[in-house]
């Protein structure tokens, strides 16, 4: 065998070695990344909690006493807006959903008290979940949403930024498998009350005063 | 004396028995609160039914009665919801397995309001529903994994849409 031979066969077997080292650091890297997001889902997912009185189940989030997971999504100009922007002001953080009919139901009461409680440093993020999957790589499905969702917040006279994309936060704030979902932020960043479901208007305030320290 | 005990007993007979139809019904009520509480943690809202297998004639068009179940205390958008933006349920089956889906027929949606909004009705499967599938299936036997989309609700509460898988072994002679 000629030494020019030898030295390509010792060549493809150091590349094949390095191949297969790479593609195992890689699928480490991959597998980590998946435990790390389950992970994150399953301890900041709430959970519904059997009433002792024998009422609805109340949802109980282990994110209450604890900062909001930090974001920045698009609004349907394209502009990124962020949670961080918002410090030194309370916000609602309202997941909903184009096709959810309790969101339709809760939105008008959004804004209603966005209107009464703005002056005080009261603002809502309205975050639109639609659940199917589609992301910025699929262009038409992307724009196709985006479309839809800018039709029901028309029609809702959702006048506060409505933000698109919440599945691709869903993970951090608990999986977000029910909507609506509701999440009060103080002005330092802090969730004060969480809520799951349509309940009343007036609960929807009572965490509001909460979020602004009244 | 003994007329009048029994007069006493009768009517703690009567009290104990509403006692027990209020505590029954207490019960009920509670049962499917937690049932539409589990099927919204592990959101598995509808469930098919059978059959599991159906037997048809090898190129000719066969009806064929689909059957499912959807978690107590809870709805899904018939085929046809009356908002442009609620999600409709539909039934498909893939190309390439043996088995072309010519047609379905949908069962009429029932009208259902949620407490908060009476005004608005909605047009629901609740319970129990059965689509009538038209199908062809070519000679063989064929185990088709068709589809079936929807998006499910309880009164307050919505989960995201989702498509289950529908097994179903076609035989066609």
């Amino acid at each position: 065998m000629s030494a020019l031979k030898r030295n390509s066969l010792v060549l493809i077997a150091v590349l094949f070695i390095f191949a297969t080292f790479a593609w195992a650091g890689w699928a480490n890297f991959e597998y980590r990344k998946q435990a790390a997001e389950r992970l994150l889902a399953s301890v900041s997912k709430g959970e519904l909690v059997q009433d002792p009185a024998g009422g609805t189940p109340v949802y109980v989030s282990p994110l209450v006493g604890k900062a909001a997971p930090a974001f920045a999504l698009e609004d349907l100009s394209g502009n990124k807006v962020s949670l961080g922007s918002y410090k030194g002001k309370a916000v609602l953080v309202n997941f909903w959903a184009t096709w959810c009919a309790p969101c339709k139901i809760e939105t008008p009461w959004l804004v209603e008290l966005r209107d009464q409680y703005a002056a005080q440093g009261f603002e809502i993020l309205g975050i639109s979940s639609e659940g199917d999957g589609v992301g910025k790589d699929d262009k038409a499905a992307w724009e196709k949403d985006k479309t839809t969702i800018a039709k029901s917040a028309q029609q809702m006279h959702m006048q506060y930024p409505v933000l698109i994309d919440g599945d691709s936060i869903s993970d951090q704030w608990g999986s977000l498998d029910e909507l609506p979902m509701s999440f009060f932020v103080d002005r330092t960043g802090k969730v004060v009350a969480v809520q799951m479901g349509l309940t009343s208007k007036a609960d929807i305030e009572g965490n509001i005063k909460k979020a602004l320290g009244n | 004396m003994s007329c009048l005990a029994l007069a006493v007993n009768r009517n703690s007979g009567f009290k104990l028995a509403a006692a027990l139809t209020i505590a029954f019904a207490a019960l009920l009520a509670q049962g499917q609160a937690d049932s539409a509480a589990r099927s919204l943690l592990n959101g598995a809202a509808v469930e098919y039914l059978f059959p599991e297998q159906v037997t048809v004639t090898a190129g000719k068009a066969s009806e064929v009665e689909l059957h499912f179940r959807i978690a107590q205390g809870m709805h899904i958008n018939s085929h046809a919801p009356k908002d442009e933006f609620l999600i409709p349920t539909t039934f498909s089956i893939p190309d390439g397995l043996g088995v072309r889906l010519e047609r379905v027929n949908y069962p009429d949606g029932k009208d259902f309001t949620l407490p908060l909004d009476p005004q608005n009705k909605l047009s629901v499967y609740t319970e129990e529903f059965v689509l009538q599938a038209r199908i062809v299936a070519e000679a063989g036997n064929h185990l088709v994994e068709a589809k079936l989309r929807y998006q499910a609700c309880e009164k307050s509460v919505c989960l995201p849409p989702k498509t289950i898988p529908v097994a179903i072994d076609v035989i066609g002679k």
